[in-house]
């Protein structure tokens, strides 16, 4: 059996390597639909803040995870959740597409069809306006919760040191603990992705926004349909 | 000037990515055997360095995301070491999810794990039966969601 230090070390490793395999194909498209809709801003600041809210979600599923002791019974438990989740993702990056390559204004879908003051209608403006990096932060904390292999890989790890610790907080503490631990590790990846989408040295970046935008449309119907079938 | 230093460092991430994101199977380590079977229908049978192994997982159907019993028995002679299993996707990496097994008689191995769910909506897996010291077989079979 490892020790709890090597258990933290090899699940850190876990998310550093599954960062740059499995995330980048899920969550990918995600961050560059971020980054590209940042046009040309500092993409550092809100994907930093995009991860700390992922990693916060992945920590409290964790702390739930090494209290409870019981993996299925929870992921039972959010599964629901987490469909809902893998939707809005979706229609996120359709939106995000749309008001990128300026095909549909923001403000039409939602200021004349919908209550302008509507939470709906506030919240993707926000989001693809980007004023405020801090949006960034509970955009991770909600997208945390995408249904993903390796996160449910590690949430099992969680579970099991729970059943093994001394007691509830224990539980708890190991399992915020190692979640964190391997949410730190997949940063690395999603960090190179988004500055990489940052397209700010492109000389024709109105051309690339396009393509982007067509791109992230598909993406968004793809994550769509794959949740309705989830 | 400055430009070409952000082409340089394009390049540099991208072929980190691709160092990373590309298969490791060449890097000469021989692979252990792989034997497909159908996990539903009844234990899947292979050989580790000669000896009969045979792995059956339950309840049946084998479905992802519940609560499985594993077992490993085999035929002949006990194994030097404890063996264990690694789940995974052939071809991606999931992280470790290894199943602890506990001696359940003369030549039967049972632990409990749960094969996770990957939401690309692929359903084979694998599992990797270990004898330490001895060797490996991977079992490959499609699992339900």
């Amino acid at each position: 059996m490892l020790s709890t230090e090597a258990i933290y070390f090899v699940i850190f490793t876990t998310g550093l390597a599954v960062g740059f395999g499995h995330c980048i194909g899920m969550c990918g498209p995600i961050v560059v639909s971020l980054s590209l809709s940042l046009k040309g801003r500092s993409v550092i600041v809100p994907h930093l803040l995009y991860n700390g809210g992922r990693i916060t979600t992945y920590g409290l599923l964790g702390g739930v995870m090494g209290a409870t002791g019981s993996y299925t019974r929870v992921v039972a438990g959010i599964a629901s959740l987490q469909k809902g989740v893998m939707i809005l993702a979706g229609v996120l990056i359709v939106v995000m597409g749309l008001a990128m390559a300026g095909w549909i204004p923001l403000g039409e879908i939602f200021g004349d069809y919908c209550n302008p003051q509507g939470v709906l209608s506030r919240g993707f403006r926000k989001l693809s306006e980007a004023r405020s990096a801090v949006t960034y932060y509970p955009l991770g904390m909600l997208l945390g919760l995408l249904p993903c292999g390796p996160v449910y890989t590690a949430l099992l790890a969680a579970a099991r040191a729970g059943m093994e610790a001394q007691s509830t907080l224990e539980g708890f503490l190991i399992g915020v603990g190692l979640m964190l631990s391997f949410g730190l590790g997949t940063v690395v990846a999603l960090l190179l992705i988004a500055k990489l989408a940052d397209l700010g040295w492109l000389k024709r970046r109105d051309v690339i926004y396009k393509i982007s935008s067509a791109i992230m449309i598909i993406v968004g119907v793809y994550f769509i349909v794959k949740a309705i079938r989830y | 000037m400055k430009s070409n230093v952000k082409v340089h460092l394009f390049a540099a991430i991208l072929a980190l990515l691709m160092l990373a994101v590309c298969p490791t199977s060449s890097s000469g380590r021989s692979e252990p055997p792989r034997v497909e079977c159908d996990v539903h229908a009844g234990p899947c049978r292979a050989q580790i360095s000669g000896t009969r192994v045979s792995l059956d997982i339950e309840p049946k159907p084998v479905k992802a995301m519940h609560d499985l019993t594993f077992a490993v028995t085999f035929a002949g002679e006990k194994p030097v070491a404890t063996p264990y299993i690694d789940l995974g996707m052939p071809g991606m990496n999931m992280g470790r999810n290894r199943v602890i097994l506990k001696p359940a008689g003369e030549l039967v191995y049972r632990g409990e794990g749960v094969i996770v769910r990957c939401p690309s909506g692929r359903r084979t897996w694998k599992a990797k039966v270990t004898v330490p010291g001895v060797g490996s077989v991977e079992f490959i079979f499609d699992v339900i969601y």
